[in-house]
């Protein structure tokens, strides 16, 4: 591979935020603001803007979900997905809900094969914790989590009956990746070595996915069953062990690029940017894997403000109800109309905790088409128009659209509550 | 929400705010003839085996102790194949030669990931390269980005075109747009804001829809229920693809899918409901254009990724495998079995060998049925079974 000598990812020239600039960031980072939270940043440097978004803790908001307490699986899996576009809605700190569910479009589980809630629950906490340690370390509690054990099938990998699925996607999809036609990342045998070290993880309690839904899985490792061998992998020879094989892959020198493709993607454009991505990359691998840095970076650059840039990501169905939800001040919600918002998004196509395979959503234009246009028109109406409307602060074009001047004269004599319906059915709603 | 609070938007007014003169979505409509293919996505990886069963066999017995299907079941076909008892209700388009199989379709360099094969499948292309479905340039060789839906609520790969995707319809009944009351014109203006990049790209999305919508409306009353479906939702799907042929909107194909047949385990609980409700959806279906006289221009073709493996697994299922079977159903079809018993005894790897070419069989739909060129579509020649008569 030729040696790229990638400089630092540019910075901004922005010194003080302005409305629209701090519209952007916040459309990117906390699915959408109201006016005052638009003004509170008005004036900051980008630098202390991103800073203090990345400077969340872990707490959580109550709430009146109780998927230990469902009749069935399938009720318990419901208020889990609830429950967390709940902490969306609602938490003083979105951009680490954001970024879970960006994470959950990366490390994929599902709840088709994934039904315990601890499980579950245990999953996204630990989505919402990757900048409390660097990357290989977030990889390797992914892998050992009993969601991810459980969804691609490690924890029936064992010695003398492997099962590769784990071993493939941790290279295809988690880490490296599969490479350019003709310089591969990986070969098949090192998806077979791979397994082979990543036999003998498993988990207790909780294995019953209809019936134990309600029971705490443990992870545990089974000696007896873990193939001691030596084992050649990616290069290196040894006979590794579980975590020696995530750590190998998560170390793989292709990792940091393609980490920092996704993370370009989710907050910068879609339209790849080598020499951009490139950057990224070495300010990943530079510090270690460290994605808070990693963020920081990305979130102060020339190119996640370049006018260029922006409204150029498209709203996921999930990001469009809480991005509405978060503009009108997170209105107070009843658990039944969660309940309802949560379905909402999975017929519009993201239903949560549950992408449609390993490889996640591929987001971008595929959320809009015919269909799911038309359960967005629906779903404004009722976020606004609608007789149970959630009782919250109007829609503004600056709130709704990032620019206060926005569709002016279409908006013109039309009350606050059908502004707010044609803004959300607006092309410029649609995107961050 | 009060009904009076909304008005529906007119076909008219759907025409003009979709940008679309009148009679150019007319000319549209007549471009690719008047047949239509209905495709069936069997999602999953539908094993072949127990759908067209080698009941001839022994080597099929022996290797499947438990998920088998009993002789005595089978509905026998030939001297050798017959199909699953839950076919039931197709047995009347075979017994009029409506109903053909085609046995050991797959393609070169087999690939048993869901997502790899599937993607094989819908862009016709087994080296993986190209981004862009058969049926989105089947779109594209005919010029109309409405000659082809997907009943469902995702638009699968093989409908997305190079700078489009066709349709997806998740119910008939639901698409149409409902504009409330008073805010007509603000739409009108605020489709017609000035814009660039992906919110342009939105905008003519919103149209698109748009026009669609109407076009669909418009013609939607064309359809008078012919038959009684069973419950479910591919019932549901089948009916509503009825009602679109009905309503002559100028849509060549169709595309639904029924799934999960990835059956790794318990395979003869899901299979079979599986199947059962296939073969009853279909028989309705059949039988609807029947009474309105549409069948002669309607024939369906299915297909799943890839078979299962020839032995059964431990938890009394299957694996994923590689050749499997297609299936066509109508007038213009010619009945009975193109190919050959599954050979059992020279497997790959415990898989059927593959003996035909998947896009031989797109081929023969492309220029026999729809009036294509398939060697553009297809990206080459590809001989298949013939299977329309």
């Amino acid at each position: 591979m030729p040696l790229t000598l990638s400089s630092a990812l540019p910075s901004t020239s922005i010194r003080q935020l302005s409305q629209e600039d701090a519209a952007h960031l916040l459309r990117r980072t906390s699915f959408g603001a109201t006016e005052s939270e638009i003004q509170a940043l008005v004036g900051h440097s980008p630098a202390q803007a991103a800073g203090s978004l990345l400077g969340y803790g872990q707490a959580v908001q109550p709430n009146r979900f109780a998927p230990l307490d469902a009749a069935t699986a399938g009720a318990a899996v419901k208020l889990v997905q609830a429950s967390w576009l709940w902490e969306m809605v609602y938490t003083p700190t979105p951009l680490r809900e954001r970024l879970a569910l960006i994470w959950s479009n990366h490390f994929v589980i599902a709840s088709d094969k994934v039904k315990n809630v601890h499980a579950l629950q245990d999953y996204v906490t630990l989505l919402r914790t990757p900048a409390l340690g660097p990357f290989p370390d977030f990889a390797l509690a992914v892998a050992k989590s009993p969601a991810m054990l459980r969804y691609l099938d490690n924890d029936q990998n064992r010695a003398g009956k492997p099962n590769e699925n784990f071993s493939r996607e941790l290279l295809e999809l988690f880490t490296a990746g599969i490479g350019a036609p003709g310089r591969p990342n990986y070969t098949e045998k090192d998806v077979l070595e791979g397994a082979r070290g990543l036999t003998g993880w498993s988990y207790q309690g909780g294995r019953n996915q209809v019936k134990d839904f309600a029971e705490q899985p443990t992870f545990v490792a089974v000696p007896k069953r873990h193939d001691g061998g030596q084992k050649t992998y990616l290069e290196q020879t040894g006979n590794f062990t579980p975590e020696d094989i995530v750590r190998l892959a998560a170390t793989h020198p292709a990792t940091p690029g393609r980490v920092a493709g996704k993370l370009w993607a989710a907050f910068v454009s879609s339209t790849p940017d080598e020499a951009g991505v490139s950057q990224l990359a070495r300010t990943f691998s530079q510090s270690g894997g460290d994605l808070r840095a990693t963020l920081q970076a990305l979130l102060t650059s020339e190119a996640f403000y370049a006018p260029a840039n922006r409204l150029s990501l498209y709203r996921s169905p999930v990001e469009y109800l809480v991005g509405a939800l978060r503009s009108m001040g997170r209105p107070a919600l009843d658990e039944k109309t969660v309940l309802g918002l949560v379905n909402t998004a999975a017929r519009m196509g993201q239903e949560l905790l549950h992408p449609p395979t390993v490889k996640g959503w591929d987001g971008g234009r595929e959320w809009i088409n015919d269909t799911t246009l038309l359960l967005r028109m629906q779903a404004a109406a009722a976020l606004t128009l609608g007789k149970n409307a959630p009782q919250g602060e109007a829609l503004t074009p600056l709130t709704a659209l990032g620019n206060p001047g926005g569709l002016s004269r279409a908006l013109r004599g039309l009350n606050p509550k059908q502004r707010g319906y044609l803004m959300l059915i607006s092309p410029e709603y649609q995107l961050i | 929400m009060h009904r009076r609070d909304f008005l529906k938007i007119s076909a008219a007014a759907a025409y003009t705010i979709s940008g679309m003169p009148g009679f150019l979505a007319r000319a549209a409509a007549q471009a690719g003839g008047d047949k239509t293919l209905v495709v069936i996505q069997l999602t999953g990886g539908n094993d072949g085996l127990n759908t067209l069963v080698p009941y001839s066999n022994g080597a099929y017995y022996a290797a499947r102790p438990n998920i088998a299907v009993p002789r005595s079941d089978v509905l026998s076909l030939s001297r050798d194949l017959g199909m699953h008892p839950a076919l039931k209700p197709l047995m009347g388009l075979w017994d009029q030669g409506q109903l053909a199989w085609m046995e050991n379709v797959g393609y070169p360099n087999p690939n048993r990931s869901h997502f790899a094969s599937m993607a094989i499948w819908h862009t016709a292309d087994p080296s993986q390269a190209s981004s862009e479905g058969w049926i989105g340039r089947i779109s594209e060789q005919i010029g109309d980005p409405f000659c082809a839906s997907n009943i469902g609520t995702a638009t699968p790969l093989a409908l997305l075109a190079q700078n489009y995707a066709l349709p997806s319809i998740d119910s008939v009944d639901n698409f149409q747009v409902k504009l409330p009351g008073g805010v007509q014109d603000a739409f009108e203006a605020m489709l017609g804001s000035q814009r660039t990049g992906e919110a342009a790209y939105l905008e003519q999305a919103t149209r698109s829809m748009l026009s669609h919508t109407a076009r669909v409306q418009a013609n939607i009353g064309k359809y008078k229920a012919g038959a009684t479906y069973p419950d479910g939702k591919f019932a549901a799907q089948m009916k509503d693809i009825a009602r679109l042929i009905a309503s002559g909107t100028g849509q060549r194909v169709l595309y639904t899918s029924l799934g999960s047949f990835d059956t790794h385990a318990g395979q003869r609980s899901d299979q079979d409901r599986l199947l059962g409700e296939l073969a009853a959806g279909l028989k309705a279906f059949y039988a609807d254009l029947e009474t309105q006289g549409l069948a002669e221009g309607v024939v369906v073709m299915g297909f799943s990724e890839f078979g299962r493996r020839v032995a059964e697994n431990d938890s009394a299922g299957t694996d994923h495998g590689e050749g499997s079977v297609m299936f066509a159903l109508g007038r213009g079809v010619k009945g009975g079995i193109h190919g050959d018993s599954p050979d059992l005894e020279h497997l790959n790897q415990g898989d059927v060998i593959y003996k035909q070419d998947f896009r031989g069989v797109y081929a023969e739909g492309l220029k026999t049925w729809l009036g294509l060129d398939a060697r553009q579509i297809l990206g080459g020649d590809f001989q298949g079974p013939g299977w329309l008569s």
